[in-house]
């Protein structure tokens, strides 16, 4: 990833509880905002970085230790790390079938997204990193 | 690994009420429909089709949210009506129907997509043989 040219960060760290996410969301209007994104950019944003915030408080297995959004901006791109402290998991295969139809996030986030990028903490925990190119 | 497959006590910013449109169930949802909200969509979805309506119709016109909490609502619908109905999203955003066709949904045959209230009519019409 290009991190040369200089860039500026905004954090948001809160509760890995799925009550959280539409605050998150609030979280990524602003950024995009400062960036002047178009409304449909700030949409994609919104729907990936929420996709992966719901996954990472589903495998956070009652972990308590915060998720951690942040949002670099720079002058070509915008990036949104989302870290946590479980493992990235794949949904359970015998919920695929009712009505949850898990498992969209990440092709919904492939889709939207310029750049996905998800990493293994030393820790244990996940990083996934999301990238729109401006 | 834990599941949660209740996510009903989410804090959700949804909206619904139902009408009827030509005798189908037209549900009018407003606000975002996400994996707080989406399972409430849900519930009042099943009793239309627990009471064997074969069209069911969303007015998506005021939805300024969907991600793949909304989704799997529409994709299990569409799977309990596609042998003898559809599902129908009438005026969603540019945004909401993207999203609708990257899934998919846009190209199954038990899904349709209306520009408004009038074209979703006149397919019902259409559908009940008038």
């Amino acid at each position: 990833m290009n991190t040369s040219n200089t860039s500026r960060c905004r954090l948001i760290s809160v509760a890995p509880d799925p009550v959280r996410l539409a605050e998150i969301r609030r979280f990524v209007e602003e950024t995009a905002a400062e960036v002047a994104l178009d409304a449909e950019k700030t949409f994609d944003l919104k729907v990936a970085v929420s996709e992966a915030c719901a996954n990472a408080v589903e495998h956070s297995g009652g972990n308590h230790a915060p998720l951690e959004v942040c949002a670099f901006l720079y002058s070509d791109r915008i990036v949104f790390k989302i870290s946590d402290g479980g493992d990235f998991r794949v949904p359970a295969a015998h919920s695929r079938s009712d009505w949850s139809n898990r498992g969209l996030g990440l092709p919904l986030m492939v889709a939207l997204m310029d750049e996905v990028c998800i990493a293994k903490t030393r820790g244990g925990g996940t990083n996934v990193s999301l990238s729109l190119f401006l | 690994m834990i599941v949660i497959d209740d996510w009903s006590y989410m804090r959700s910013d949804m909206l619904v009420s139902t009408e009827r449109l030509e005798g189908s169930p037209l549900v009018i949802v407003s606000g975002e429909i996400d994996h707080g909200s989406s399972g409430a969509l849900q519930t009042k979805i099943d009793t239309f089709l627990d009471c064997g309506d074969t069209v069911i119709l969303l007015d998506l016109s005021d939805v300024t949210y969907i991600d793949s909490g909304g989704i799997s609502v529409l994709l299990s619908t569409v799977r309990r009506l596609r042998s003898d109905g559809w599902l129908a999203a009438v005026s969603p955003n540019a945004n909401v129907r993207r999203l609708l066709e990257i899934v998919g949904l846009k190209v199954d045959h038990g899904f349709r997509l209306f520009d408004d209230r009038e074209t979703a009519a006149a397919a019902v019409q259409k559908m009940a043989g008038h």
